[in-house]
């Protein structure tokens, strides 16, 4: 019997271990004094400050209770006159209505969300709070339905009859007889609401947008890169819950033991306790709401400017984001900033008739986007400072007198390596066909984007990487077919970035902003841009034709290119100003960027292309690199 | 008592738009051409056509059926012997455990499957662990290995609370029965509590392979950016390639797919109880 005991603990220690370590872990590292997700390096309360200064997260925080605090109160009263209603319903009504309920639980979460964006597509609803509120309801009804329909079915019919024999009205007898009756079954049923709707990320992901963002799809968009303010959300996410549970498990408690003592005064400290939480709640949403919207003198910018929001929808990770605040305070005007993964993401957002008053995309998306006429052109006169541009922006093929676009940051697609590891006579003897050296096998990053994948294979084999023959395309996806089947490559996004600097492989395919932030963190990483040509790319600010805010729109991209913000921008987020002077500094003599070999753009070399939208390439490129990934 | 009856009205009428509805839509996209208006439905079955003949999307098809399927049978595995030493405690301590189960569900599921990522990168606390032993630092991260981990830390939570309540339950005089009949331990398990507590192992599984299915947030995170699972192919096709039609027909083919296991696996367990217990977290 000792051994059987011994079994025990160790098991069911194992298991709490496994399910509560990483919550600990979590815990611990929201104190770090470094961005570090792996070694302790100080304690620190810079996360939590930076959580605290951090309207986006205050405003997750936000829009996650209030929805959860509206949906549960809703679905959960919706949902107990339904099973009340049920239960006395024909058969063939409450076997059907059940069914359909089973619906949204029976179904994979994903698929409920399609269902629902394709909805309120449907009827023109455009997606915020609103929507992701609703799509809450919806599918916190059902679970409070099925928890209270077991509970009335084992009440007795005649309870209802009898109290209404005695002179109730059909209304009182529900209040007073069967709603305390199925009590238990109603509150696991608003705990489960609750719940489901604090921790959903599926489909709020699908069906929220225009900057509401709940805590699950703020953490989806952050947890592009390490970002330790996570962990400090977490810490606040763990601190709620517990609140919430000893207060869902206290209150009873604390009735039960006022009521032996005198039903009267217990009813009182009920209530009072009960407005205090209300109270608590409302004035810490209140606090929230102020923290992520500061006030401030708005009629002015509407005089001004015809608005006082401005939306902007941006890649991740893309931004200085005290320069958005500091516009905020400079006009007075909220800016409500979105982030895309990718451009064809933001492309088919636009295509849904999402608004955005600035968008930010790359090149070949421009091009796209003028091509099909999203676009409206730009009163230069209201963006003095464009003509502070670098030199090498000029006469950019798919918009060259900036007719639409104004550049946001620019560079190269190139090679970083550590120098320690790699030869650089390797380098520049094979280029890009380093990627298939031998030598170099399971040392390699690949970066998870079809363009600049094909473009470094049609470069390897001498093709321009704008080609449109098929037989160049095959023989490129024969060559990276032979990367990925000889080299054991790792193929990643964002998260390269933290892995070169961690120096976890000793080569990797990054844009060139990426490479100049990894050469800035670890000193043995260089940057080297082969001979055969590269991708020399720009990302530039538009204004969409649907843009609702056009004047405070051009306000924000002259804004963007004054050079202190160009400067500060540029010193963030590591990728390439695209003004001149501030270019000249950061790379000249002191500057920052003096020594880092990837920050400078090559230019006027001729192998150097820009990439070109072309509609049937992009198709067969897409497909190819699927087949490619799905090979590894 | 009959004006009881109107109280289902609201939500009968609510059922039908969001709930009714959006499964119309999502079978009218898919078996329709792309950019066609309500007005002008070209009715086609190109999209599963598209989806059945292409060997990519048939593989991460059945890639993410195995996936899943090991992940239910790790907690099946490592979930059952859990569950019985929980049943099998002081109904006290059979609270607390309970309580200690359910309590990190209430936790942000992204928050705690990011954490793995600190845990398990390639020179992340369990590699420090392995050199400080003088072993070889292992690639955890980004592999199959660490996606089936997120999902097993995930999801075994539902199987141990389906099996526990169903063993739980369990009549204990039973066992006494068999005892007296002169059965050993070893068949006492298998003739008498492996056959009572199957119902609660069934809706445990069904519990852990829906969302592991189509889960695209685990493969995603502890995947990696280059892992490709159904769920993530169908958010690919909504959220970035835009094919609306297509991504449809996809989520159709998983639904149908889902609904069969379901009704195969409600065959063997008649109970509809799983379903109220489905979160587990009350």
């Amino acid at each position: 019997m000792k051994h059987e005991k011994l079994i025990r603990r160790v098991l069911l220690g194992a298991i709490f271990l496994f399910f509560y370590f990483p919550i600990l872990y979590m815990l611990v590292f929201s104190f770090n004094g470094s961005r570090s997700l792996t070694s302790f390096d100080g304690f620190s309360f810079q996360w939590y400050e930076k959580m605290f200064h951090d309207a986006n997260m205050m405003e997750a925080i936000y829009y996650t209770l209030i929805t959860a605090i509206i949906a549960t109160a809703v679905s959960t009263f919706v949902g107990t006159i339904t099973a009340i209603g049920l239960s006395k319903s024909r058969k063939l009504v409450r076997e059907l209505v059940t069914q359909i309920n089973n619906l949204p639980i029976m179904n994979p979460e994903i698929v409920t969300a399609v269902g629902l964006m394709l909805f309120y597509v449907s009827v023109h609803m455009e997606k915020g709070f609103i929507t992701m509120l609703l799509a809450h309801i919806a599918f916190c009804i059902p679970y409070v339905i099925l928890s209270i329909m077991p509970k009335l079915r084992s009440l007795d019919d005649n309870l209802a009859e009898a109290a209404m024999d005695l002179g109730a009205t059909p209304m009182q007898a529900l209040g007073k007889v069967i709603v305390p009756q199925i009590m238990p079954g109603i509150v696991s049923g608003a705990l489960i609401a609750f719940t489901m709707s604090f921790d959903d990320f599926t489909i709020s992901y699908f069906v929220s947008g225009n900057g509401v963002k709940n805590i699950s799809t703020l953490v989806w968009t952050m947890s592009k890169r390490i970002n330790p303010s996570i962990n400090s959300l977490s810490a606040i996410i763990v601190l709620m819950i517990t609140a919430t549970l000893i207060l869902v498990n206290v209150l009873p408690l604390l009735k039960e033991w006022l009521d032996q003592k005198n039903k009267a005064t217990s009813k009182r400290v009920v209530g009072i306790v009960s407005l205090c939480f209300v109270l608590l709640i409302s004035g810490g949403l209140a606090w929230l709401k102020n923290g992520a919207k500061q006030t401030m003198n708005r009629d002015e910018a509407i005089a001004q400017f015809g608005s006082d929001t401005l939306k902007v929808y941006n890649a991740g990770e893309y931004i200085d984001p005290q320069i958005n605040e500091a516009f905020e305070q400079q006009y007075g005007v909220k800016v409500i900033y979105d982030t895309f993964d990718s451009n064809e993401l933001m492309y088919t957002k636009l295509q849904g008739g999402e608004n955005y008053d600035i968008l930010i995309p790359s090149d070949y998306m421009i091009e796209r986007l003028i091509n099909e006429d999203y676009l409206q052109e730009l009163d230069h006169s209201l963006i003095p400072n464009m003509s502070s541009l670098a030199a090498g922006l000029n006469d950019l093929e798919y918009d060259p007198d900036h007719t639409y676009s104004v550049p946001y940051f620019w560079g190269t697609v190139g090679i970083v390596y550590n120098k320690n590891n790699v030869d650089i006579e390797d380098l520049e003897k094979e280029g890009y066909n380093i990627l298939k050296d031998q030598k170099y096998r399971g040392h390699i990053y690949l970066y998870d984007s079809e363009r600049d994948s094909f473009m470094v294979a049609l470069k390897a084999l001498g093709y321009s990487m704008n080609t449109d023959k098929e037989e160049e395309l095959e023989a490129a996806y024969e060559w990276l077919l032979e990367v990925v089947s000889t080299m054991d490559p790792e193929i990643v996004t964002d998260e390269v970035i933290d892995a070169m600097i961690n120096g976890n492989k000793d080569m990797a395919v990054v844009y060139s902003g990426d490479a100049a932030y990894i050469l800035a963190q670890n000193e043995a990483m260089s940057y080297y841009l082969p001979k055969e040509g590269t991708n020399l790319w720009s990302d530039s600010m538009v204004i969409p034709q649907n843009a609702r805010s056009p004047k405070l729109a051009h306000a924000y991209i002259n804004y963007i290119l004054e050079y202190e913000n160009s400067m500060n921008n540029s010193r963030f987020v590591g990728y390439t100003s695209s003004n001149g002077e501030v270019l000249e500094t950061l790379s000249g003599s002191g500057g920052e960027f003096e020594t880092n070999e990837a920050y400078l753009p090559r230019m006027n070399y001729d192998y150097d292309e820009i990439f070109h939208y072309n509609s049937k390439t992009k198709k067969i490129i897409s497909d190819f690199w699927t087949k490619v990934k799905i090979a590894k | 008592m009959k004006t009881w009856k109107r109280l289902t009205y609201p939500y009968i009428f609510w059922m039908m738009v969001m709930v009714v509805i959006p499964m119309l839509l999502i079978v009218m996209y898919a078996f329709t051409k792309a950019g066609n208006d309500v007005a002008t439905l070209q009715f086609t079955f190109d999209n599963f056509v598209h989806f059945f003949t292409d060997a990519d999307f048939l593989s991460t098809l059945w890639i993410s059926l195995r996936i899943a399927l090991v992940t239910t049978v790790l907690c099946v595995f490592i979930g059952y012997p859990i569950a019985y030493l929980i049943a099998n405690s002081k109904p006290q301590r059979r609270n607390l455990y309970i309580l200690l189960i359910t309590l990190p569900m209430w936790i942000n599921m992204l928050v705690r499957t990011y954490a793995w990522i600190g845990i398990l990168s390639d020179n992340g606390l369990v590699n420090h662990v392995l050199q400080w032993f003088g072993l070889a630092p292992q690639k955890l991260l980004y592999t199959d290995f660490s996606v089936i981990l997120g999902m097993v830390y995930n999801f075994i939570p539902f199987m141990i609370l389906q099996i526990e309540s169903s063993l739980a339950k369990m009549d204990r005089s039973l066992l006494d029965a068999a005892n007296d009949l002169g059965a050993n331990r070893w068949q006492r398990f298998c003739k008498v509590t492996l056959p009572l507590s199957l119902p609660g192992v069934v809706s445990g599984i069904t519990l852990v392979f829906l969302p592991a299915v189509s889960s695209f947030v685990i493969p995603k995170l502890l995947g990696g950016g280059g892992y490709m699972l159904i769920g993530n192919v169908i958010e690919n096709q909504f959220i970035t390639v835009g094919e609306w039609n297509f991504g449809s027909a996809i989520s159709m083919v998983m639904a149908v797919i889902i609904m069969i296991s379901m009704v195969v696996t409600r065959k063997l367990d008649k109970s509809d109880e799983g379903l109220t217990r489905k979160r587990g977290k009350v």
